[in-house]
């Protein structure tokens, strides 16, 4: 098909190259500077999709962000589809493969349309939550059917090729829309030397200035705008940014911003350029010069394809040199209509009649349609239109002077375009995101933003100002004043613009049109087209008791979905202050959300996908780790070893040789990621004594000390060892996952409570590569590292630490135990971890040391009853209740955290879940962690739940499973005996015992 | 001054009989640094093929001395101490002294971050200790992080795709230091000249950094020195 439509000159177009594209198929031509929507209608595609609930046949009605039909699938292959972009916002591309997201399975047949056709009766408003709310559990199996039906488009299952970023901006002044509103801002707040950055969702900057014929100075609109554009992309401060939606204003002024860099480019994005970016503004002052969209009428069939919005029309044929049709009626409440009629006429086709609801207007558009000789009927409406896949005739009548009934004699001219305009509604979406709510303003009959907490300015077409000379000096006049207000300016000389003024006669309100049948019975007429909203939908609303618009919008689904209520919602609200017989400002209206228009997912995400989703955290041994087999456990974000499986090794296997290694030789546990803190100052023992529970006073200098840290609560929140580094020097261990969180703690504490105790606190996690060799023959391999420690068991026992040197290294060696073994944990600074860690494997080969991981760890740690917190504990645990009173000194001189709260009625109550061994009846059996103890396992279910297994393991050291776990009143039920019931139906009996499997007097780790 | 505890060759910390030891002090760096490695030495970088401009490089200043000195500003000796040891004031809030190799960088009202090339370290440290009076705290930092240079005519974007501080000129003079969070991390940024961003990147961080920003300059075209 040739490009019937289009004319052979004019417009922003550029005929010396032409695009082919794709759509539903089959191929068309269209030329570089065209959207989707110009080229499909230049093609004389009529159709292109099927509506949401009725599946009626729907055609394109604008040219821009309200478009709410020619909603498409783009991409032309599987990894790059895009769904519900509008044609009307998408630049042609050579190569362009699109497809109704409508229609299922084609637009031109369809299912939907038979339940569609019986419609009205089947899907009345509510229709969802009547029908698919019982029995919830079908909902999953209906929502399949409803989203492929309505055409919700569909994502692709496959990576996206393409990248998407982000960037962050700050400014002095943020202007939204680069119409002629936005450009005189942008221009005036530039001159002042603020920063400034501008965005416009079009293609190219001029917003109404791209489809008008005024003149400003003397010269067509378009050289100005080229002139200002040239203007601003010579400052360095100014930032411009095209194919750019505003899609998000949050509080404090921070602005969201979606580009679209590559989607007018081709399918793919250009190799070393992502396909999207999100800018994130922080502004001074925002400038909102978003101006306003044309609002249609409604009447019957009004969604008939061929029926548009008049300055839609404009649009096509003054940008893009389309004419949308043949022979035209054009409908409307107000002049600016007329503009249409001028360009159609000019086009040398017919223009049938401009249809006025007004008595009389004699403004200057309409004296000049009046003198071209194009038939004017007053005082009259299009009230239905005949037609099933195209406007055949435009019915109309004559109109009472309040709009609110037809009169006179029908007549019907035939037409196959249909052209409305009820006038202009201020585009107030971003003015409603930080919470503010429009206020209807009866002069410019439309909604405009109302009081604001954000440093916000409005100018043009945003407050109901459409004459272009207004336009051009409050968008100037606004630039300034955001720039003063930013510290900038004044300036001398402000430009001035020369425009002659249009006179417009008064416009009328009219939403909408009667037809010569009440509401409830006559033929659909769409107020929300996106989401089949009728005026009848609205009148049944109310009449079923939905009279708060918010009530209105969700019971019959206006203004939801993409479409956020652009084209429909002000004429859903005057209908619905109609059937109340309210006014419009008691009705009210709802307010619209970010975002403006959809956002891609990848466009969210930007570069935290794939490897940078989030941050991974390495110690300095990462690289031995990785080249010896180690598989990884997250824990926070740390990546630690988890275990080290040898060729042909079970999990199990390698944890028992891990486990064995440590009880009868050596092994090495990489422990970096503990968390550290240096504690310096001479009241740093008192702090000490304040955050944990138990007594610091005297420890001694090369003393180590287990401590358990409690919340307010007296619920243990963290354990460690602290070391007495010097009289005024402590170094502070906490749990890996627990390290921000506990030096936040004592900041917390120090700054807050006591902030008269001389201490300092820096966090030294990533400073020391810890290394702990642990088994009877760690002191004889680390014998052969170093000479200047003393290591002899009497001058450096259990709980020591010395300074020295440990192969060839300055280190710090803490005598202390994790696994009841004898072990050392040698700290170096991670610059020499690594070569550290190699002299120990190297040297340790003789003891056939064995590095182990975070599992292996753990069984050995249970095997000696010492908890994880977190693991073992949740927050509601008391030291008394994990059995480590001994580490509470109630005694101390002065309080200490948690104190007074572990001395509560409840956290002193008998029958407290309490931590205890727990031995499988059958010693192969592990007990899966999460098991709840009953008593009883016969007795109904619910059950009464005892507690939970908390850490479970096959130990190989005892050659039997082992569990920790909380039982009530645990600590006093020694040898009886609770079942854990599994989920398969079996139940595993264990009995209560210490939770210290091995070694129970401690003589290993003293030796 | 205050009294520190010096390592004694095969002595028992704390055993140290003459005064009182009031906060340990030992020097990390071994005499041999040949088999030292800074937080980035293995990072597998990716740079642009060559004949591409350049608009980023990256620049790691390797093994330096780092220490955090925590203090009073209000304790006028301490602060003439701490000037008169590192030959630069301490800086005050979001500024940085330098001194040929050395710079102070300001972190919080209380807290600064020294930077001095690694054989100056320990003496540095030690004579902190000596002349440092009332409290203070000083701590040894340098296996735990390390600097990374940005420098060329998008360095600039590099930062605004990854943190959200204003990096303008006119925010962000040369000098200036910040400590915000960055992708998912965070790092003190100190403007080192006109096009040159010097970045402190924690060590267990710097792995995802280092991928994060070569990735972020990829477009700009990418280089390693």
């Amino acid at each position: 098909m040739s490009q019937t439509n289009r004319l052979s000159s004019g417009g922003l177009i550029d005929r010396r190259k032409p695009l082919s594209f794709q759509y539903n198929g089959k191929q068309y031509q269209g030329y570089e500077g065209d959207t989707l929507a110009s080229a499909l209608l230049a093609n004389g595609v009529d159709i292109i999709g099927r509506s949401f609930k009725y599946s009626r046949p729907r055609g394109i009605v604008a040219a821009g962000a309200e478009e709410p039909n020619a909603v498409m699938q783009i991409g032309a292959s599987e990894a790059t589809q895009i769904p519900n972009v509008r044609a009307t916002q998408q630049a042609l591309y050579e190569g362009l493969v699109s497809s109704a997201t409508n229609g299922w399975p084609n637009v031109d047949f369809d299912v939907m349309s038979y339940v569609g056709k019986i419609g009205g009766k089947m899907m009345p408003p509510g229709f969802y939550y009547k029908t698919f709310m019982w029995p919830q559990t079908m909902w999953p199996t209906y929502e399949k059917y409803i989203r492929k039906a309505a055409g919700l488009g569909r994502s692709s299952t496959m990576k996206d090729p393409d990248q998407y970023d982000t960037l962050n901006h700050h400014c002095d002044v943020m202007i939204v829309g680069a119409g002629p509103t936005g450009l005189a801002a942008a221009r005036a707040a530039a001159a002042t030397g603020a920063r400034v950055i501008i965005a416009d969702e079009q293609e190219m900057f001029g917003g109404s200035l791209l489809s008008s014929r005024e003149l400003i100075n003397g010269k067509p609109a378009i050289d100005w705008v080229r002139t200002v554009v040239d203007e601003l992309s010579a400052n360095p401060d100014v930032v411009m940014l095209p194919r750019s939606t505003v899609n998000g204003y949050h509080d404090h002024n921070f602005v969201t911003i979606h580009e679209r860099r590559a989607d007018h480019i081709g399918d793919r994005a250009p190799v070393g350029m992502t396909r999207q970016r999100m800018h994130r503004v922080r502004a001074h002052w925002v400038v909102l010069a978003t101006g306003a969209q044309e609002r249609p009428l409604v009447f019957a069939h009004n969604d008939v394809p061929g029926v548009m919005l008049a300055s839609a029309v404009t649009t096509y044929i003054e940008r893009f040199g389309v004419v949308p049709g043949n022979e035209l009626v054009l409908m409307t409440s107000n002049d600016d209509a007329y503009l249409t009629a001028l360009s159609w006429a000019s086009t040398g086709r017919k223009v049938v009649a401009v249809v006025d609801s007004r008595a009389k207007a004699d403004g200057d558009l309409v004296k000049q349609v009046i003198d071209k000789g194009i038939r004017v009927i007053f005082g009259s409406a299009v009230y239905d239109v005949d037609g099933g896949t195209r406007v055949k005739a435009a019915r109309i009548s004559g109109l009472t002077a309040d709009g609110k009934k037809l009169t006179g004699k029908s007549e019907t001219l035939s037409c196959d375009t249909i052209a409305s305009s009820g006038g202009w509604s201020p585009v107030v979406h971003l003015s409603c995101h930080t919470g503010s709510r429009p206020v209807w303003d009866d002069n410019i009959i439309g909604f405009v933003p109302g009081e604001t907490q954000q440093k916000q300015l409005i100018a043009g077409g945003i407050r109901g100002h459409y004459d272009l000379l207004d336009c051009l000096t409050e968008g100037m006049n606004c630039g300034y004043v955001a720039a003063e207000r930013s510290g900038y300016g004044p300036v001398g000389k402000r430009p001035e613009y020369k425009v002659a003024r249009i006179r417009r006669s008064p416009a009328m309100p009219l939403f909408l049109v009667p037809h010569l049948k009440p509401i409830s019975q006559a033929p659909k007429q769409f107020v929300d087209l996106q989401n089949d909203v009728t005026s009848a939908g609205i009148e049944l609303a109310t009449r079923e008791g939905f009279e708060s618009i918010e009530h209105v919008k969700r019971y019959t689904a206006m203004g939801f979905g993409t479409d956020q209520g652009k084209l429909g919602n002000i004429n859903g609200m005057a209908i619905t202050a109609q059937v109340l017989g309210k006014s419009i400002a008691e009705t009210g209206t709802t307010v619209f959300r970010p975002n403006y228009t959809p956002i891609t997912f990848g466009a969210i995400a930007g570069r935290n996908c794939g490897e940078l989703f989030d941050a991974k955290r390495y110690s300095a041994m990462q690289p031995w780790h990785e080249e010896n087999g180690a598989l990884f456990e997250d824990v926070g974000q740390w990546k630690r070893p988890w275990y080290f499986p040898k060729s042909g090794e079970t999990m199990q296997q390698s944890l028992n040789r891990e486990v064995l290694a440590v009880r009868n030789s050596v092994g090495i546990l990489d422990a970096s990621t503990l968390g550290k803190i240096d504690i310096q100052g001479k009241d740093a023992r008192e702090f000490l004594a304040r955050v944990y529970t138990n007594a610091w006073a005297k420890l001694g200098v090369g003393k180590c000390r287990y401590g358990l840290m409690c919340k307010e609560d007296g619920m243990v929140f963290d354990d460690g060892v602290t070391s007495c580094l010097a009289e005024n020097h402590f170094l502070m261990t906490t749990t890996t996952g627990g390290a921000a969180r506990v030096l936040e703690w004592l900041e917390l504490y120090h700054q807050t409570e006591w902030p008269e105790l001389e201490v300092y606190m820096t966090s030294v996690t990533d400073h020391w590569a810890t290394m702990t060799i642990s088994g009877p023959n760690s002191r004889k391999l680390l014998a052969q590292l170093t000479d200047d420690i003393d290591l002899d068991k009497d001058t450096f026992k259990f709980m020591d630490w010395r300074p020295g040197t440990v192969a060839g290294v300055p280190a710090r060696v803490f005598r202390i135990s994790f696994t009841g073994e004898l072990s050392y944990e040698i700290n170096v600074s991670a610059n020499h971890g690594l070569q550290v860690w190699k002299k120990l494997m190297e040297v340790g080969k003789q003891y056939d040391i064995t590095p182990y991981g975070t599992e292996t760890m753990h069984v050995l740690r249970a095997e000696k009853g010492f908890i994880i917190v977190g693991q073992d504990t949740d927050s509601t645990l008391t030291p008394y209740d994990l059995g480590m009173g001994w580490a509470v000194a109630p005694t101390k001189p002065f309080s200490f955290i948690g104190k007074r709260g572990m001395a509560r009625e409840d956290a002193v109550k008998p029958n407290r879940k309490q931590l205890v061994g727990l031995m499988a009846k059958k010693p192969d059996v592990v007990i899966p962690e999460g098991s709840q103890a009953v008593a009883n396992p016969n007795q109904p279910i619910p059950m009464t739940m005892l507690g939970h297994i908390t850490s479970s393991y096959y130990s190989a050291t005892l050659g039997r499973s082992i569990a920790m776990g909380l039982i009530r009143g645990g600590l006093d039920r020694m040898g009886e005996t609770v079942y854990y019931p599994q989920a398969d139906g079996s139940v595993i009996e264990a009995e209560i015992c210490s939770p210290v499997f091995y070694d129970p007097k401690g003589d290993r780790q003293n030796v | 001054m205050s009294e520190v505890l010096e390592p004694k060759k095969a002595s028992a910390a704390g055993t140290v009989a003459s005064a009182e030891p009031v906060y340990a002090l030992m020097d990390q760096r071994p005499a041999d640094m040949s088999n030292a490695e800074s937080p980035l030495s293995r990072f597998r970088w990716q740079v642009s093929s060559s004949g591409k401009n350049v608009g980023v490089v990256a620049r790691e200043l390797a093994l330096l001395g780092h220490f955090i000195l925590r203090g009073n500003v209000a304790n006028a000796d301490f602060v003439k101490g701490a000037a008169e040891v590192l030959g630069v004031e301490l800086p005050g809030t979001l500024k940085s002294n330098a001194k040929g190799n050395l710079v102070v960088r300001w972190l919080a009202p209380d807290e600064w971050l020294i930077t001095v090339p690694g054989e100056q370290a320990f003496a540095i440290e030690s004579n902190l200790r000596k002349r440092l009076t009332g409290h203070y705290s000083l701590v040894n930092v340098s296996g735990g992080q390390t600097l990374l240079v940005l420098s060329g005519a998008d360095a600039v974007n590099v930062l605004r795709k990854s943190c959200h501080y204003d990096v303008h000129d006119r925010n962000f003079p040369v000098g200036k230091v910040v400590g915000t969070t960055f992708a998912k991390a965070q790092c003190v940024i100190r403007r080192a000249g006109q096009q040159e961003w010097e970045l402190v990147i924690r060590r267990s961080f710097a792995d995802y950094l280092a991928a994060w920003i070569q990735d972020a300059a990829q477009e700009y075209g990418f280089a390693v020195k």
